[in-house]
Protein backbone atom coordinates (compact mmCIF):
# COMPACT_ATOMS: atom_id res chain seq x y z
CA UNK A 1 0.00 0.00 0.00
CA UNK A 2 1.31 3.42 -0.89
CA UNK A 3 1.41 6.33 1.51
CA UNK A 4 -0.89 9.16 0.48
CA UNK A 5 -0.46 12.87 0.90
CA UNK A 6 -3.32 14.81 2.48
CA UNK A 7 -5.68 16.51 0.06
CA UNK A 8 -6.16 20.22 0.56
CA UNK A 9 -9.88 20.80 0.91
CA UNK A 10 -9.85 24.30 2.37
CA UNK A 11 -12.10 25.04 5.34
CA UNK A 12 -14.16 22.15 6.79
CA UNK A 13 -17.32 21.64 4.79
CA UNK A 14 -19.85 19.06 3.79
CA UNK A 15 -18.61 17.14 0.78
CA UNK A 16 -22.02 16.09 -0.46
CA UNK A 17 -25.47 17.35 0.39
CA UNK A 18 -28.75 15.86 -0.87
CA UNK A 19 -31.83 18.01 -0.26
CA UNK A 20 -35.17 16.28 -0.92
CA UNK A 21 -33.82 14.62 -4.06
CA UNK A 22 -36.16 12.76 -6.40
CA UNK A 23 -35.05 10.75 -9.40
CA UNK A 24 -37.60 9.39 -11.83
CA UNK A 25 -36.78 7.27 -14.89
CA UNK A 26 -39.36 7.64 -17.61
CA UNK A 27 -40.08 5.37 -20.54
CA UNK A 28 -38.22 6.48 -23.66
CA UNK A 29 -40.13 7.73 -26.70
CA UNK A 30 -41.44 10.96 -28.10
CA UNK A 31 -44.48 12.63 -26.59
CA UNK A 32 -47.54 10.55 -27.59
CA UNK A 33 -45.40 7.43 -28.14
CA UNK A 34 -44.36 7.43 -24.47
CA UNK A 35 -46.29 4.91 -22.39
CA UNK A 36 -48.29 6.53 -19.65
CA UNK A 37 -47.35 5.41 -16.18
CA UNK A 38 -44.20 3.69 -17.44
CA UNK A 39 -41.85 5.33 -14.97
CA UNK A 40 -39.69 4.26 -12.06
CA UNK A 41 -39.33 6.45 -9.00
CA UNK A 42 -35.74 5.51 -8.17
CA UNK A 43 -35.16 8.03 -5.36
CA UNK A 44 -37.99 9.44 -3.27
CA UNK A 45 -37.09 12.70 -1.57
CA UNK A 46 -33.73 11.73 -0.11
CA UNK A 47 -31.94 14.17 2.19
CA UNK A 48 -28.42 13.29 3.28
CA UNK A 49 -25.19 15.01 4.25
CA UNK A 50 -21.72 13.53 3.84
CA UNK A 51 -18.82 15.15 5.67
CA UNK A 52 -15.36 15.70 4.18
CA UNK A 53 -13.06 12.72 4.76
CA UNK A 54 -15.92 10.44 5.72
CA UNK A 55 -16.48 6.91 4.38
CA UNK A 56 -20.19 6.54 3.79
CA UNK A 57 -21.68 3.21 2.79
CA UNK A 58 -24.90 2.94 0.81
CA UNK A 59 -26.49 -0.31 1.84
CA UNK A 60 -29.43 -2.01 0.19
CA UNK A 61 -30.56 -4.68 -2.25
CA UNK A 62 -30.71 -4.26 -6.03
CA UNK A 63 -33.10 -1.50 -7.04
CA UNK A 64 -32.89 0.33 -3.71
CA UNK A 65 -31.25 3.42 -5.29
CA UNK A 66 -27.56 3.00 -4.37
CA UNK A 67 -26.13 3.36 -7.89
CA UNK A 68 -28.61 6.13 -8.71
CA UNK A 69 -27.34 8.06 -5.68
CA UNK A 70 -23.73 7.72 -6.87
CA UNK A 71 -24.66 8.68 -10.43
CA UNK A 72 -26.40 11.82 -9.18
CA UNK A 73 -23.22 12.88 -7.39
CA UNK A 74 -21.08 12.19 -10.46
CA UNK A 75 -23.56 14.13 -12.71
CA UNK A 76 -24.16 11.09 -14.93
CA UNK A 77 -27.73 11.74 -13.80
CA UNK A 78 -29.43 14.99 -12.81
CA UNK A 79 -32.24 15.11 -10.23
CA UNK A 80 -35.88 15.66 -11.25
CA UNK A 81 -36.50 17.56 -8.03
CA UNK A 82 -34.37 18.66 -5.10
CA UNK A 83 -30.74 19.73 -4.99
CA UNK A 84 -27.44 17.82 -5.00
CA UNK A 85 -24.49 19.89 -3.80
CA UNK A 86 -20.95 18.58 -4.24
CA UNK A 87 -18.22 20.60 -2.50
CA UNK A 88 -20.77 23.41 -2.41
CA UNK A 89 -21.51 23.31 -6.16
CA UNK A 90 -24.95 22.47 -7.52
CA UNK A 91 -24.75 19.52 -9.94
CA UNK A 92 -27.50 21.05 -12.10
CA UNK A 93 -25.79 24.38 -12.59
CA UNK A 94 -22.08 23.69 -12.12
CA UNK A 95 -21.63 20.18 -13.49
CA UNK A 96 -18.17 20.86 -14.88
CA UNK A 97 -16.90 22.08 -11.49
CA UNK A 98 -18.38 19.01 -9.82
CA UNK A 99 -16.78 16.63 -12.31
CA UNK A 100 -13.33 18.03 -11.52
CA UNK A 101 -13.76 16.98 -7.89
CA UNK A 102 -15.36 13.56 -8.24
CA UNK A 103 -13.79 10.24 -9.26
CA UNK A 104 -16.27 7.47 -10.09
CA UNK A 105 -15.50 3.74 -10.34
CA UNK A 106 -18.51 2.23 -12.08
CA UNK A 107 -19.66 -1.33 -11.51
CA UNK A 108 -19.38 -1.92 -15.29
CA UNK A 109 -16.34 -3.88 -16.47
CA UNK A 110 -16.61 -2.78 -20.10
CA UNK A 111 -15.66 0.83 -19.75
CA UNK A 112 -12.06 0.65 -21.04
CA UNK A 113 -10.40 0.54 -24.45
CA UNK A 114 -9.70 -3.19 -24.76
CA UNK A 115 -6.73 -3.07 -27.16
CA UNK A 116 -4.85 -0.50 -25.10
CA UNK A 117 -2.67 -1.56 -22.19
CA UNK A 118 -3.51 -0.71 -18.58
CA UNK A 119 -0.99 2.14 -18.63
CA UNK A 120 -2.15 3.47 -22.02
CA UNK A 121 -5.75 3.53 -20.81
CA UNK A 122 -4.78 5.41 -17.65
CA UNK A 123 -2.64 7.87 -19.64
CA UNK A 124 -5.61 8.61 -21.89
CA UNK A 125 -7.98 9.24 -18.99
CA UNK A 126 -5.33 11.26 -17.12
CA UNK A 127 -5.12 13.64 -20.11
CA UNK A 128 -8.91 14.07 -20.10
CA UNK A 129 -8.75 14.77 -16.37
CA UNK A 130 -6.30 17.66 -16.92
CA UNK A 131 -3.33 15.87 -15.34
CA UNK A 132 -0.28 17.74 -16.67
CA UNK A 133 2.23 15.89 -18.86
CA UNK A 134 4.96 16.26 -16.25
CA UNK A 135 2.83 14.63 -13.56
CA UNK A 136 1.30 11.81 -15.62
CA UNK A 137 4.01 9.24 -15.11
CA UNK A 138 4.23 9.68 -11.33
CA UNK A 139 0.47 9.81 -11.01
CA UNK A 140 0.01 6.56 -12.90
CA UNK A 141 2.70 4.83 -10.86
CA UNK A 142 0.89 6.00 -7.75
CA UNK A 143 -2.57 4.76 -8.76
CA UNK A 144 -1.15 1.46 -10.05
CA UNK A 145 0.56 0.85 -6.73
CA UNK A 146 -2.61 1.87 -4.86
CA UNK A 147 -4.52 -0.96 -6.54
CA UNK A 148 -1.53 -3.34 -6.94
CA UNK A 149 -1.59 -3.45 -10.73
CA UNK A 150 2.05 -2.46 -11.39
CA UNK A 151 2.90 -5.93 -12.63
CA UNK A 152 0.26 -5.88 -15.38
CA UNK A 153 0.64 -2.26 -16.48
CA UNK A 154 1.92 -3.35 -19.92
CA UNK A 155 -0.85 -5.86 -20.49
CA UNK A 156 -3.73 -5.17 -22.90
CA UNK A 157 -6.95 -4.62 -20.98
CA UNK A 158 -8.76 -7.31 -22.96
CA UNK A 159 -6.54 -9.88 -21.21
CA UNK A 160 -7.34 -8.81 -17.63
CA UNK A 161 -9.43 -10.79 -15.14
CA UNK A 162 -12.67 -9.42 -13.65
CA UNK A 163 -10.94 -8.50 -10.41
CA UNK A 164 -8.23 -6.61 -12.29
CA UNK A 165 -10.88 -4.70 -14.26
CA UNK A 166 -12.48 -3.74 -10.98
CA UNK A 167 -9.19 -2.46 -9.57
CA UNK A 168 -8.44 -0.64 -12.80
CA UNK A 169 -11.73 1.20 -12.50
CA UNK A 170 -10.66 2.38 -9.06
CA UNK A 171 -7.25 3.41 -10.43
CA UNK A 172 -8.99 5.50 -13.07
CA UNK A 173 -11.21 7.14 -10.46
CA UNK A 174 -8.11 8.12 -8.46
CA UNK A 175 -5.99 9.40 -11.33
CA UNK A 176 -7.25 12.98 -10.97
CA UNK A 177 -6.69 12.98 -7.18
CA UNK A 178 -10.37 13.74 -6.54
CA UNK A 179 -11.78 15.17 -3.33
CA UNK A 180 -14.61 12.62 -3.50
CA UNK A 181 -14.38 9.01 -4.67
CA UNK A 182 -17.49 7.04 -5.61
CA UNK A 183 -17.21 3.25 -5.62
CA UNK A 184 -20.04 1.10 -6.93
CA UNK A 185 -19.72 -2.35 -5.33
CA UNK A 186 -15.91 -2.14 -5.39
CA UNK A 187 -15.22 -5.62 -3.99
CA UNK A 188 -17.80 -7.47 -6.09
CA UNK A 189 -15.28 -9.40 -8.19
CA UNK A 190 -12.39 -9.45 -5.74
CA UNK A 191 -11.08 -12.36 -3.71
CA UNK A 192 -10.75 -12.00 0.07
CA UNK A 193 -7.12 -10.85 0.02
CA UNK A 194 -7.72 -8.25 -2.71
CA UNK A 195 -10.88 -7.03 -0.94
CA UNK A 196 -8.94 -6.65 2.30
CA UNK A 197 -6.27 -4.66 0.46
CA UNK A 198 -8.93 -2.43 -1.08
CA UNK A 199 -10.50 -1.79 2.31
CA UNK A 200 -7.12 -0.61 3.60
CA UNK A 201 -6.79 1.67 0.58
CA UNK A 202 -10.22 3.18 1.27
CA UNK A 203 -9.32 3.84 4.90
CA UNK A 204 -6.02 5.32 3.75
CA UNK A 205 -7.84 7.64 1.31
CA UNK A 206 -10.23 8.71 4.03
CA UNK A 207 -7.29 9.42 6.33
CA UNK A 208 -5.96 11.95 3.82
CA UNK A 209 -9.23 13.88 3.71
CA UNK A 210 -10.76 12.24 0.65
CA UNK A 211 -14.47 11.51 1.01
CA UNK A 212 -15.49 8.01 -0.06
CA UNK A 213 -19.01 6.86 -0.88
CA UNK A 214 -19.45 3.21 -1.65
CA UNK A 215 -22.47 1.21 -2.64
CA UNK A 216 -22.40 -2.25 -1.14
CA UNK A 217 -24.43 -5.35 -0.35
CA UNK A 218 -21.84 -6.52 2.10
CA UNK A 219 -22.52 -6.00 5.82
CA UNK A 220 -19.00 -7.08 6.72
CA UNK A 221 -17.59 -4.42 4.39
CA UNK A 222 -19.90 -1.83 5.90
CA UNK A 223 -18.84 -2.57 9.47
CA UNK A 224 -15.15 -2.84 8.55
CA UNK A 225 -14.60 0.46 6.76
CA UNK A 226 -17.63 2.77 6.85
CA UNK A 227 -17.95 5.65 9.29
CA UNK A 228 -21.69 5.64 8.61
CA UNK A 229 -24.07 3.61 6.47
CA UNK A 230 -27.15 4.96 4.74
CA UNK A 231 -29.74 2.20 4.52
CA UNK A 232 -31.92 2.42 1.44
CA UNK A 233 -35.17 0.67 0.64
CA UNK A 234 -36.93 1.10 -2.72
CA UNK A 235 -35.59 4.61 -3.19
CA UNK A 236 -36.21 5.75 0.38
CA UNK A 237 -33.60 6.47 3.02
CA UNK A 238 -34.58 4.37 6.03
CA UNK A 239 -31.78 5.17 8.46
CA UNK A 240 -28.21 6.40 8.76
CA UNK A 241 -26.21 4.45 11.34
CA UNK A 242 -22.65 4.12 12.60
CA UNK A 243 -21.85 0.52 11.71
CA UNK A 244 -18.91 0.26 14.09
CA UNK A 245 -21.48 0.25 16.91
CA UNK A 246 -22.67 -3.09 15.50
CA UNK A 247 -21.26 -6.49 14.70
CA UNK A 248 -21.86 -7.39 11.06
CA UNK A 249 -24.57 -9.87 12.04
CA UNK A 250 -26.31 -7.27 14.21
CA UNK A 251 -26.19 -4.76 11.39
CA UNK A 252 -27.77 -7.25 9.06
CA UNK A 253 -30.56 -7.99 11.53
CA UNK A 254 -31.07 -4.28 12.06
CA UNK A 255 -31.28 -3.72 8.30
CA UNK A 256 -33.82 -6.49 7.79
CA UNK A 257 -35.88 -5.26 10.70
CA UNK A 258 -35.83 -1.81 9.14
CA UNK A 259 -36.72 -2.90 5.64
CA UNK A 260 -38.93 -5.88 6.59
CA UNK A 261 -40.71 -7.09 3.45
CA UNK A 262 -38.84 -4.80 1.05
CA UNK A 263 -35.60 -6.82 0.99
CA UNK A 264 -35.99 -9.86 -1.24
CA UNK A 265 -35.46 -13.31 0.25
CA UNK A 266 -32.48 -13.92 -2.04
CA UNK A 267 -30.82 -10.81 -0.63
CA UNK A 268 -31.44 -11.96 2.95
CA UNK A 269 -29.99 -15.41 2.35
CA UNK A 270 -27.21 -14.55 -0.07
CA UNK A 271 -25.54 -11.59 1.54
CA UNK A 272 -22.57 -12.44 3.74
CA UNK A 273 -22.50 -11.01 7.24
CA UNK B 1 -3.96 21.47 -21.79
CA UNK B 2 -6.03 20.99 -24.97
CA UNK B 3 -2.80 20.10 -26.82
CA UNK B 4 -2.15 17.26 -24.37
CA UNK B 5 -5.71 16.01 -24.87
CA UNK B 6 -5.32 16.08 -28.65
CA UNK B 7 -2.07 14.10 -28.39
CA UNK B 8 -3.70 11.58 -26.02
CA UNK B 9 -6.67 11.01 -28.35
CA UNK B 10 -4.51 10.68 -31.48
CA UNK B 11 -2.18 8.28 -29.66
CA UNK B 12 -5.11 6.14 -28.48
CA UNK B 13 -6.60 5.99 -31.99
CA UNK B 14 -3.25 5.26 -33.63
CA UNK B 15 -2.46 2.42 -31.21
CA UNK B 16 -5.95 0.97 -31.67
CA UNK B 17 -5.64 1.15 -35.49
CA UNK B 18 -2.23 -0.54 -35.43
CA UNK B 19 -3.46 -3.30 -33.12
CA UNK B 20 -6.43 -3.92 -35.42
CA UNK B 21 -4.00 -3.88 -38.36
CA UNK B 22 -6.11 -6.03 -40.72
CA UNK B 23 -8.82 -3.36 -40.89
CA UNK B 24 -6.15 -0.72 -41.44
CA UNK B 25 -4.70 -2.56 -44.47
CA UNK B 26 -8.14 -3.36 -45.94
CA UNK B 27 -9.28 0.27 -45.81
CA UNK B 28 -6.08 1.33 -47.65
CA UNK B 29 -6.78 -1.27 -50.35
CA UNK B 30 -10.39 0.00 -50.62
CA UNK B 31 -9.07 3.50 -51.40
CA UNK B 32 -6.87 2.21 -54.20
CA UNK B 33 -9.85 0.32 -55.66
CA UNK B 34 -12.00 3.46 -55.51
CA UNK B 35 -9.33 5.47 -57.28
CA UNK B 36 -9.14 2.88 -60.05
CA UNK B 37 -12.97 2.92 -60.36
CA UNK B 38 -12.98 6.70 -60.90
CA UNK B 39 -10.21 6.43 -63.49
CA UNK B 40 -12.02 3.81 -65.57
CA UNK B 41 -15.39 5.57 -65.12
CA UNK B 42 -13.85 8.77 -66.51
CA UNK B 43 -12.32 6.80 -69.40
CA UNK B 44 -15.69 5.20 -70.17
CA UNK B 45 -17.42 8.60 -70.17
CA UNK B 46 -14.77 9.93 -72.54
CA UNK B 47 -12.64 13.12 -72.76
CA UNK B 48 -15.40 15.18 -74.38
CA UNK B 49 -17.30 15.44 -71.07
CA UNK B 50 -15.66 18.34 -69.19
CA UNK B 51 -17.95 19.46 -66.32
CA UNK B 52 -17.21 23.05 -65.23
CA UNK B 53 -14.37 23.08 -67.77
CA UNK B 54 -12.20 20.37 -66.20
CA UNK B 55 -11.44 16.72 -67.03
CA UNK B 56 -14.10 14.44 -65.56
CA UNK B 57 -11.50 12.38 -63.64
CA UNK B 58 -10.34 15.52 -61.81
CA UNK B 59 -13.94 16.60 -61.23
CA UNK B 60 -14.66 13.21 -59.65
CA UNK B 61 -11.46 13.13 -57.59
CA UNK B 62 -11.96 16.54 -56.05
CA UNK B 63 -15.71 16.07 -55.56
CA UNK B 64 -15.59 12.60 -54.12
CA UNK B 65 -12.34 13.07 -52.21
CA UNK B 66 -13.40 16.27 -50.49
CA UNK B 67 -16.98 15.10 -49.92
CA UNK B 68 -15.74 11.84 -48.38
CA UNK B 69 -13.35 13.80 -46.20
CA UNK B 70 -16.14 16.03 -44.91
CA UNK B 71 -18.72 13.28 -44.52
CA UNK B 72 -16.38 10.85 -42.76
CA UNK B 73 -15.42 13.67 -40.37
CA UNK B 74 -19.09 14.37 -39.72
CA UNK B 75 -19.83 10.68 -39.28
CA UNK B 76 -16.99 10.27 -36.81
CA UNK B 77 -18.82 12.43 -34.23
CA UNK B 78 -21.69 9.99 -34.38
CA UNK B 79 -19.33 7.02 -34.36
CA UNK B 80 -17.57 8.32 -31.26
CA UNK B 81 -20.88 8.39 -29.38
CA UNK B 82 -22.07 5.03 -30.74
CA UNK B 83 -18.83 3.25 -29.87
CA UNK B 84 -18.75 4.80 -26.41
CA UNK B 85 -22.32 3.66 -25.81
CA UNK B 86 -21.53 0.13 -26.98
CA UNK B 87 -18.25 -0.22 -25.09
CA UNK B 88 -19.67 1.38 -21.93
CA UNK B 89 -17.15 4.24 -21.91
CA UNK B 90 -19.66 7.05 -22.51
CA UNK B 91 -20.73 7.51 -18.89
CA UNK B 92 -17.11 7.43 -17.75
CA UNK B 93 -16.00 9.91 -20.41
CA UNK B 94 -18.80 12.27 -19.44
CA UNK B 95 -17.69 12.25 -15.79
CA UNK B 96 -14.21 13.51 -16.71
CA UNK B 97 -13.10 17.12 -16.42
CA UNK B 98 -13.37 17.58 -20.22
CA UNK B 99 -16.66 19.11 -21.46
CA UNK B 100 -18.87 16.83 -23.57
CA UNK B 101 -18.68 18.92 -26.77
CA UNK B 102 -14.87 19.01 -26.54
CA UNK B 103 -14.76 15.25 -25.93
CA UNK B 104 -16.80 14.38 -28.98
CA UNK B 105 -14.84 16.83 -31.12
CA UNK B 106 -11.56 15.28 -29.99
CA UNK B 107 -12.99 11.89 -30.92
CA UNK B 108 -13.46 13.08 -34.51
CA UNK B 109 -9.86 14.26 -34.97
CA UNK B 110 -8.44 10.97 -36.21
CA UNK B 111 -11.24 10.52 -38.73
CA UNK B 112 -10.57 14.00 -40.11
CA UNK B 113 -6.86 13.14 -40.29
CA UNK B 114 -7.56 9.89 -42.10
CA UNK B 115 -9.96 11.65 -44.50
CA UNK B 116 -7.37 14.34 -45.17
CA UNK B 117 -4.78 11.71 -46.01
CA UNK B 118 -7.21 10.09 -48.45
CA UNK B 119 -7.96 13.47 -50.05
CA UNK B 120 -4.24 14.20 -50.43
CA UNK B 121 -3.77 10.79 -52.11
CA UNK B 122 -6.61 11.61 -54.52
CA UNK B 123 -5.19 15.03 -55.34
CA UNK B 124 -1.76 13.45 -55.70
CA UNK B 125 -3.23 11.07 -58.28
CA UNK B 126 -4.81 14.05 -60.04
CA UNK B 127 -1.49 15.92 -60.14
CA UNK B 128 0.31 12.80 -61.36
CA UNK B 129 -2.11 12.29 -64.24
CA UNK B 130 -3.15 15.89 -65.03
CA UNK B 131 -0.29 18.06 -63.80
CA UNK B 132 -0.73 20.78 -66.46
CA UNK B 133 -4.37 21.30 -65.48
CA UNK B 134 -3.71 22.09 -61.79
CA UNK B 135 -2.88 25.69 -60.82
CA UNK B 136 -3.59 25.80 -57.14
CA UNK B 137 -4.88 28.94 -55.39
CA UNK B 138 -3.41 28.14 -51.98
CA UNK B 139 -5.28 30.84 -50.04
CA UNK B 140 -8.59 29.81 -51.58
CA UNK B 141 -7.87 26.16 -50.78
CA UNK B 142 -7.03 26.88 -47.16
CA UNK B 143 -10.08 29.10 -46.62
CA UNK B 144 -12.43 26.61 -48.31
CA UNK B 145 -10.85 23.84 -46.26
CA UNK B 146 -11.11 25.70 -42.93
CA UNK B 147 -14.71 26.86 -43.27
CA UNK B 148 -15.80 23.49 -44.66
CA UNK B 149 -14.31 21.74 -41.63
CA UNK B 150 -16.22 24.10 -39.34
CA UNK B 151 -19.50 23.27 -41.09
CA UNK B 152 -18.72 19.53 -40.96
CA UNK B 153 -17.86 19.90 -37.27
CA UNK B 154 -21.23 21.57 -36.60
CA UNK B 155 -23.22 18.97 -38.55
CA UNK B 156 -21.27 16.27 -36.67
CA UNK B 157 -22.36 17.77 -33.36
CA UNK B 158 -26.00 17.71 -34.55
CA UNK B 159 -25.63 14.04 -35.52
CA UNK B 160 -24.00 13.17 -32.18
CA UNK B 161 -26.80 14.99 -30.34
CA UNK B 162 -29.41 13.03 -32.28
CA UNK B 163 -27.62 9.78 -31.44
CA UNK B 164 -27.75 10.63 -27.75
CA UNK B 165 -31.39 11.73 -27.80
CA UNK B 166 -33.06 9.26 -30.16
CA UNK B 167 -30.34 6.58 -30.62
CA UNK B 168 -30.86 6.59 -34.40
CA UNK B 169 -28.39 9.26 -35.42
CA UNK B 170 -26.84 6.99 -38.05
CA UNK B 171 -30.17 6.67 -39.89
CA UNK B 172 -30.62 10.43 -39.98
CA UNK B 173 -27.03 10.99 -41.07
CA UNK B 174 -27.32 8.31 -43.77
CA UNK B 175 -30.42 10.08 -45.11
CA UNK B 176 -28.76 13.50 -45.02
CA UNK B 177 -25.51 12.10 -46.44
CA UNK B 178 -27.28 10.44 -49.36
CA UNK B 179 -29.24 13.61 -50.07
CA UNK B 180 -26.10 15.73 -49.96
CA UNK B 181 -24.25 13.19 -52.15
CA UNK B 182 -26.96 13.62 -54.77
CA UNK B 183 -27.36 17.39 -54.52
CA UNK B 184 -23.96 18.87 -53.69
CA UNK B 185 -22.28 18.18 -57.04
CA UNK B 186 -20.10 15.27 -55.99
CA UNK B 187 -20.21 13.20 -59.18
CA UNK B 188 -21.91 15.57 -61.63
CA UNK B 189 -22.46 19.35 -61.78
CA UNK B 190 -25.34 20.81 -59.75
CA UNK B 191 -26.54 22.47 -62.98
CA UNK B 192 -27.62 19.01 -64.22
CA UNK B 193 -30.27 18.81 -61.47
CA UNK B 194 -33.87 20.12 -61.82
CA UNK B 195 -34.26 23.79 -60.90
CA UNK B 196 -36.10 23.07 -57.60
CA UNK B 197 -33.38 20.68 -56.43
CA UNK B 198 -30.70 23.19 -57.37
CA UNK B 199 -32.30 25.67 -54.96
CA UNK B 200 -32.20 23.09 -52.16
CA UNK B 201 -28.58 22.28 -52.97
CA UNK B 202 -27.70 25.94 -52.48
CA UNK B 203 -28.57 25.54 -48.77
CA UNK B 204 -26.23 22.56 -48.29
CA UNK B 205 -22.81 23.75 -47.08
CA UNK B 206 -21.01 20.89 -48.84
CA UNK B 207 -22.20 22.21 -52.24
CA UNK B 208 -20.18 25.36 -51.62
CA UNK B 209 -17.29 23.38 -50.14
CA UNK B 210 -16.90 21.36 -53.35
CA UNK B 211 -17.37 24.38 -55.58
CA UNK B 212 -14.79 26.43 -53.65
CA UNK B 213 -12.29 23.57 -53.58
CA UNK B 214 -12.63 22.86 -57.33
CA UNK B 215 -12.25 26.54 -58.18
CA UNK B 216 -9.23 26.87 -55.88
CA UNK B 217 -7.47 23.77 -57.18
CA UNK B 218 -7.98 24.77 -60.81
CA UNK B 219 -7.15 28.47 -60.43
CA UNK B 220 -10.70 29.59 -60.94
CA UNK B 221 -11.91 33.17 -60.97
CA UNK B 222 -10.86 34.88 -57.70
CA UNK B 223 -14.26 36.59 -57.30
CA UNK B 224 -16.04 33.23 -57.71
CA UNK B 225 -13.78 31.61 -55.07
CA UNK B 226 -14.37 34.55 -52.70
CA UNK B 227 -18.14 34.27 -53.14
CA UNK B 228 -18.16 30.55 -52.26
CA UNK B 229 -15.85 31.13 -49.28
CA UNK B 230 -18.11 33.91 -47.99
CA UNK B 231 -21.15 31.62 -48.13
CA UNK B 232 -19.18 28.92 -46.28
CA UNK B 233 -18.18 31.47 -43.62
CA UNK B 234 -21.83 32.42 -43.08
CA UNK B 235 -22.79 28.74 -42.72
CA UNK B 236 -19.98 28.23 -40.18
CA UNK B 237 -20.97 31.33 -38.24
CA UNK B 238 -24.51 30.04 -37.68
CA UNK B 239 -23.99 26.29 -37.60
CA UNK B 240 -21.10 26.04 -35.11
CA UNK B 241 -22.79 27.74 -32.12
CA UNK B 242 -26.09 26.04 -33.00
CA UNK B 243 -24.36 22.63 -33.08
CA UNK B 244 -22.62 23.18 -29.73
CA UNK B 245 -25.87 24.35 -28.09
CA UNK B 246 -27.88 21.46 -29.57
CA UNK B 247 -25.36 18.80 -28.54
CA UNK B 248 -24.92 20.18 -25.02
CA UNK B 249 -28.68 20.35 -24.50
CA UNK B 250 -29.12 16.75 -25.72
CA UNK B 251 -26.44 15.55 -23.28
CA UNK B 252 -28.12 17.46 -20.47
CA UNK B 253 -31.50 15.98 -21.39
CA UNK B 254 -29.98 12.46 -21.38
CA UNK B 255 -28.50 13.09 -17.93
CA UNK B 256 -31.96 14.19 -16.82
CA UNK B 257 -33.70 11.16 -18.34
CA UNK B 258 -31.01 8.65 -17.35
CA UNK B 259 -30.55 7.55 -20.96
CA UNK B 260 -26.88 8.44 -21.52
CA UNK B 261 -25.76 4.87 -22.03
CA UNK B 262 -28.85 3.69 -23.96
CA UNK B 263 -28.33 2.71 -27.60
Amino acid sequence: MTALEPVSLGPPMNSVVFESVHKIFRQRGFFFLRQRGAETHALKGISLTVRAGEVLGLLGPNGSGKSTTLKLISTVLLPNAGVVLVQGSDTQRHGQVVRRNVGFALASERSFFPRLTVRENLEFFAALENVGRRDVSDRIEWVLSCVSLNDVSGKQVVKLSSGMYQRMGIARALVKRPAIVLLDEPTRSLDAAAADELWRLILNLSGTGITVLLATHNFQEATAICDRVAMLKQGELMAVEKPRDFAAEELREFYFEMTRDAAPEKFRLGVPA
Amino acid sequence: MIGEKIIAVLKKDAITAIRYRNGFVLSALAQVAQLATFYYLARAVGPQFRPEGMPYFLFLLIGTGFYTFLLSGTHSFLKTIQESQQTGTLEVLLTTATPAAVLVSLGALSAFGEGLLQFVVYIGAGIFLFAPALHVNVAGCLLAFGFSILSAFAIGLFAAGLQISMHKGSTVLWLLGSGAWLMSGTMFPVAALPRGVQIISYFIPFTHSLAAMRLSLLAGNFAAIAQEVEILAVFALFLVPAGVIFFSSMVRQARQNGTLSFY
